[in-house]
């Protein structure tokens, strides 16, 4: 019953009258929503092509209080609920997501998405796949410092 | 069947952007349909520019392929981006994306694959003082939802009235370009809507006359202030006279959004699922009603009231407010306040796109959907409640949960009813069908008509629309057949047909 959504609020600051958007810092990102219709501002900064893509194509859904996030953060620890979090994803997994849809989120078309943007956006969601990168590191069969934000 | 026409379209716009895999026509198909077949379409093709539309539509025409002309295809509740005859071919416009805004002036001109965000970011990335206003699922198009008379929660809510000239590839591939845009190169283009002699932006609105391949729009320039009040009622019946004490500030302009009186499912089903509140199949009971009000701390009814303009301004119109409301039996009341210097207020009300509010799609647990009914009625309060009784009773026995608004415009109520279900559950789906036919035969005999509805019910919503034994659809299939003599341009949107294809209205 005491299903509070746990999500994060960006902090935002205004710049010269103008709405600038600084992320939270992890601690602060457990805020409690009571007004749903507060607090929707996401952050739509990128700093990666992959990121960016990702941010076009997805972010309206999967960043802060996208319809994405709300209903993975039902489904699982809400602090994984962002996908940019989490640590599991692989491009198959996302691929399908897109191509088929899963449980509420709507299939993607390739007119909407196309597979080289899609490529991109699996490339920068399985970045914290620790297992995937292992495994490039094995078959590279010379362990590098594991690049998270490639 | 129709791979000699595909490769033909394949020639205008490259084979990649021909889809017609078994994903392909999925993905295009009504995604909130218990049976997503039935306006499967055969393929879908996306163009990249005007031109590339020209194209399309001469090959069209030769072949007689009807074409469904989507924008970004996010028209949830409607259809998505599903045709209303099965085995058309999309025209997915969301590769184009131009945008050109005139910061000066407060307008945009958007070809139709722009989403709200897209806009959103390109005013932010461009530091552009103006704010946009979103509808509740922002993911769509801002052209494609102005031209579905969609809309928002500011003074610039109501988005077809916004729309200032159109670029319009008609059915025989002809371009046009309405208002000022008929003159080349006017500077006036998104600044003067009607032209000279007839206006013909509103005819592209909900018809299927031509394809808009841009559309401009004006944008509220970023207000000094905010200002506003939620109010919360206690009981079914204070639905009335809050109407009645809204509405006067509404006709005289005091009030400039359209405020909508919603009941308290509308933060239930965002926020939480049914399974949370019960495990029984019946409506909701009074008792789970009053503990889903407890937890969000709302009244049966709520409304946001907010003024947007310098502190002068926004300031005596909630001194107005207050004096409207004063002894009046309200629950609560709160009020809202930002002033430009302030952290962003974050939400549609300050043109925030957001995407949550689709989240109501879970409320039966499982894979959801929604369908609106959404009739007109005169701005009284009397009307309202009882409009609300008989909607009340019908959803009673459906067995459905009464999910609903009135929002308040100039002159009239829209009274939005949102149906959630679970697409899976078979009985419940049947329920919805008839309850649908249900809502439209009840508001029928009381002469209201809906102002926009889901594919499936277009034919029995245009039925209702009958003045002179459906005078208005006779002239609308004059102009289609005038405009469109092969009948290729969405046949079926809005009950109106093609001669070629008439014999296939419901």
């Amino acid at each position: 019953m005491t299903a509070v959504i746990w999500l994060a609020v960006m902090i935002a600051c205004a710049a010269g009258g103008l709405i600038g958007v600084t992320a939270a810092s992890e601690e602060e990102q457990g805020t409690r929503i009571e007004n749903a219709f507060r607090g929707a501002l996401q952050d739509r900064s990128s700093r990666s092509p992959e990121e960016r893509m990702f941010v076009e194509k997805c972010g309206m859904c999967h960043r802060q209080m996208g319809m994405g996030t709300v209903l993975l953060a039902r489904r699982m620890d809400p602090k994984q609920a962002m996908l940019e979090r989490r640590t599991d994803l692989t491009a198959d997994y996302v691929r399908s997501a897109v191509r088929h849809g899963l449980g509420n989120m709507p299939k993607i078309s390739r007119g909407e998405v196309n597979d080289a943007e899609l490529e991109l956006i699996s490339r920068y969601l399985v970045k914290n796949n620790a297992a995937i990168h292992s495994r490039r590191w094995q078959e590279r069969a010379k362990p590098v410092r594991l690049e998270l934000d490639d | 069947m129709r791979i000699a026409e595909l490769r033909e379209f394949a020639a205008i716009v490259g084979q990649e952007w021909v889809m017609a895999d078994e994903d392909d026509r999925a993905a295009y198909s009504d995604q909130f349909a218990a049976d997503e077949s039935r306006h499967r379409p055969f393929a879908a093709i996306a163009p990249a520019s005007t031109e590339e539309v020209q194209a399309i539509m001469k090959v069209a025409n030769r072949h007689a392929v009807p074409l469904w002309p989507i924008s970004r295809g996010k028209n949830f509740g409607y259809g998505g981006a599903a045709p209303v005859v099965k085995d058309s071919i999309v025209l997915d416009l969301s590769r184009m994306k131009r945008i050109a805004v005139d910061a000066e002036n407060g307008t945009v001109l958007v070809e139709p694959g722009v989403g709200f965000f897209d806009l959103y970011d390109h005013l932010q990335d461009n530091k552009i003082p103006l704010w946009l206003s979103v509808p509740g699922n922002s993911w769509g198009s801002v052209a494609g939802n102005a031209l579905d008379r969609g809309v928002g929660y500011t003074s610039y809510g109501d988005h077809a009235a916004r729309i200032c000239g159109l670029e319009v590839v008609l059915p025989d591939g002809d371009l046009v370009r309405t208002g000022m845009g008929a003159m080349s190169d006017s500077p006036n283009w998104q600044l003067y809507k009607p032209g000279f002699g007839p206006s013909w932006d509103a005819v592209f609105c909900q018809s299927n006359f031509g394809v808009v391949t841009k559309l401009g729009l004006w944008l509220m320039p970023e207000p000094e202030s905010v200002l506003g009040m939620d109010f919360e009622f206690d009981q079914p019946e204070d639905l009335g006279w809050a109407i009645d004490t809204i509405m006067p500030l509404r006709r005289d302009g005091v009030i400039q959004q359209s405020p909508s009186i919603g009941n308290w499912l509308r933060s239930a089903a965002v926020m939480t699922t049914r399974d949370q509140w019960t495990t029984d199949k019946g409506p909701l009971n009074d008792k789970i009603i009053a503990a889903i009000r407890e937890r969000f701390k709302i009244g049966w009814w709520s409304v946001q009231l907010r003024f947007y303009g310098p502190l002068e301004i926004t300031e005596g119109s909630l001194r107005v407010v207050d004096k409207a409301f004063d002894k009046k039996p309200i629950l609560s009341r709160k009020p809202a306040r930002w002033v430009r210097g302030d952290p962003p207020e974050g939400s549609p009300v300050t043109g925030v796109p957001v995407s949550f509010p689709l989240a109501n799609a879970n409320w039966h647990g499982g894979r959801g959907g929604h369908i609106g009914f959404s009739p007109v009625l005169p701005a009284k309060g009397s009307l309202a409640l009882d409009q609300f009784k008989r909607t009340y009773a019908i959803y009673q026995r459906f067995g459905m949960d009464y999910h609903a608004s009135f929002a308040m415009g100039d002159r009239s109520l829209t009274n939005v009813n949102q149906i959630l279900y679970d697409k899976d559950d078979a009985a419940m789906m049947q329920r919805v069908d008839g309850m649908f036919r249900a809502l439209v035969a009840d508001a029928g005999a009381h002469r209201y008509g809906e102002y926009r509805t889901h594919i499936d019910y277009m034919d029995l919503v245009a039925d209702s629309y009958d003045f002179n034994h459906g005078a208005l659809r006779r002239l609308n299939e004059r102009v289609k057949d005038a405009l469109d003599p092969r009948g290729i341009v969405a046949p079926g949107k809005s009950g109106i047909w093609p001669a070629r294809l008439r014999k296939n209205r419901s």
